[in-house]
């Protein structure tokens, strides 16, 4: 028998991630939470409203890149828990992080796409550019991983049904947006806010991407960077280890 | 000696709940090893430890001495699963679920088509192959689920429960194929509570009753050993209403059934028996219509290790199967 390396572990979660494409990017609750929802609250808040043309490419970009990325591993790990194919992954020749790591690559590739979509939408509707590719990408790139991740983060509570994810996950994500400084400036919010607001991981991708769409940065690039890596890493370690509590309890 | 599974003290607690105590086994290369036992008794327990589903709580187990916590990677490419629910994609066709399936045991491409082109034909998908799995039968969802456990030439295939829900025909052909599969060299790790699977397929069976195991052996061993369940069976043209009472007073009896118009006489000593009854019969005048002698049968066995009946367990386990098919089907 020929040895399992990390290159073939790395290849098997390819494949975990595009089978989630072809299965779950179309289901009803991936399109609610990761398409139709950041569109509507960008509507929502913005129609109407008095908000500077350059200020709109950053605040869609930022929403759908968070709401995406982490809807798609809530929908796809309870259902799988349910018909039992999560079994197929963990009786696979591969570890449960390579298992996780193909279920995040398969929220981030969601994330990557829908933003780009509200990318393609802020350049050609708000008449946006791109001053600087670098932090653009490091925004839109390191925020699929870290919300994707999240996603699987949540989705480790051990239950068959996507909605008592997505639930509690609201709970999360909802307030996240008021604190972020999507709506309300963070040099507007009191000091409690604006220390909120540092601890939010969407406030730094919002950073980031405004940076790279030509705004101003309030935290600049290397504190947003460090904070989306110290983020994503820690979603993804709660992750795992929520994971494997499951198998040693059930 | 390398076995193709072995369990050493194998444990597993659900909270304070202990589902499997302390179980070790060894199955040899190439033999289909029965795991038998009522509803709870810890087997699907057992075979998600053994397949790295699930982590056990205390004890190792090892898949040709791969342990399957630390060596969980090995040991996971040398087998094949069939859970007791078919966990196929019912999204994909036939054809894409083989193909994901070798995809995640890393077939090379090749001989990916060749073994999935093979394996439908064998199974008699093959002109199913690009339908969508979702309007294919329960037999059918269930040779598609052994033909993704075969794909990535696993030398160990575990197999939970494989006829349970199915019709008639399909027990009959899946029966068939993993006798023909064992004859190919493929060990056979197999879970039932149907005790004629167990004894028509396996080679040696274990049985599994409240987390332990209270026998491993042949079928025709384990039938040896339970001599007090010989009987004889008699039946007579006109019984006296006392007749149990008087069989009952006979030397070497130790219990006495009315099964319809037969009675069963337990007894560990057949031939004497027989005699005492015959001379009874002549004594009191009466015409026997048959009388048989009945070795012990594996349903004896099995409710003399586990003290339930099996019907009361096959009409659980029926239930049970019902509602996990629903279950599954259900998205």
């Amino acid at each position: 028998m020929s040895k399992v390396s990390k290159w073939d572990e790395l290849r098997r979660s390819w494949v975990i991630a595009m089978n989630d494409t072809r299965i779950y990017y179309l289901r009803p609750a991936a399109i609610m939470f990761g398409v139709l929802f950041p569109f509507t609250l960008f509507l929502s808040f913005t129609v109407g409203r008095d908000v500077p043309l350059e200020t709109l490419a950053p605040l869609l970009l930022a929403q759908t890149v968070f709401w995406a990325s982490s809807s798609i591993a809530p929908v796809s790990i309870p259902v799988e828990r349910r018909v039992r194919t999560f079994d197929r992954y963990l009786s696979a020749p591969l570890s449960l992080v390579s298992v996780l790591f193909g279920k995040t690559l398969a929220g981030m590739l969601y994330g990557l796409a829908i933003s780009t979509l509200a990318l393609l939408l802020g350049i050609f509707a708000f008449g946006t550019t791109i001053t600087s590719v670098f932090a653009l990408i490091l925004g839109v790139g390191l925020a699929s991983l870290e919300f994707s991740a999240m996603g699987i983060m949540f989705a480790s509570i051990p239950t068959e049904s996507p909605g008592e994810v997505m639930m509690p996950m609201n709970f999360v994500r909802i307030p996240l947006l008021f604190i972020s400084g999507l709506y309300i400036p963070i040099s507007q919010l009191p000091a409690i806010g604006q220390a909120a607001a540092f601890l939010s991981p969407l406030t730094h991708t919002l950073d980031l991407i405004k940076y790279g769409l030509g705004g101003s940065s309030y935290f600049g690039t290397p504190v947003n960077t460090a904070m989306l890596v110290l983020y994503t890493l820690l979603f993804i370690g709660i992750g795992i280890s929520f994971h494997k509590r499951i198998m040693r309890t059930q | 000696m390398t076995y193709a599974v072995e369990a050493i003290g194998l444990t597993k607690y659900y909270g304070s709940f202990l589902a499997v105590d302390h179980i070790g086994f060894q199955v040899k290369k190439g033999e289909i090893f029965g795991f038998l036992g009522p509803n709870g008794a810890g087997k699907t327990t057992t075979i998600r430890m053994l397949t790295g589903v699930s982590t056990p709580t205390d004890g190792t187990a090892s898949i040709m001495d791969y342990d399957i916590v630390k060596q969980s990677v090995e040991a996971k490419a040398l087998m094949g699963i069939v859970p007791d629910v078919s966990n196929v994609y019912d999204e994909l066709s036939a054809w894409d679920n083989l193909v994901f399936t070798g995809n995640l045991y890393g077939v090379p491409k090749r001989r990916l088509e060749d073994k999935a082109e093979a394996l439908l034909k064998r199974f008699d998908l093959y002109d199913r192959r690009s339908e969508k799995v979702r309007g294919f039968s329960r037999g059918m969802k269930r040779k598609v689920c052994i033909a993704m456990a075969l794909v990535n030439d696993s030398e160990i295939l575990f197999l939970d429960e494989p006829t349970s829900g199915l019709d008639v025909e399909s027990v009959r052909e899946i029966r068939q194929m993993v006798r023909a599969l064992n004859e190919e060299g493929l060990t056979v790790f197999l879970t039932t509570h149907n005790l004629e699977e167990a004894n028509q397929m396996c080679d040696r069976i274990a049985i599994m009753n409240r987390g332990k195991i209270a026998a491993i052996d042949t079928p025709e061993r384990l039938r040896q050993i339970m001599h007090n369940v010989q009987s004889v069976e008699v039946s007579f043209k006109e019984a006296p209403m006392n007749l149990p009472e008087e069989l009952q007073q006979m030397g070497a009896v130790s219990s006495v059934e009315k099964h319809g118009d037969k009675y069963r006489i337990f007894t560990n000593e057949p031939p004497l028996v027989l005699k005492e009854v015959w001379d009874y019969a002549e004594k009191h005048g009466l015409v026997p219509i048959s009388i048989n002698t009945l070795g012990p049968s594996l349903e004896d066995v099995f409710v003399k290790l586990t003290g339930r009946e099996m019907e009361e367990e096959l009409i659980r386990g029926g239930r049970a199967t019902a509602q996990n098919m629903s279950r599954g089907e259900m998205r």
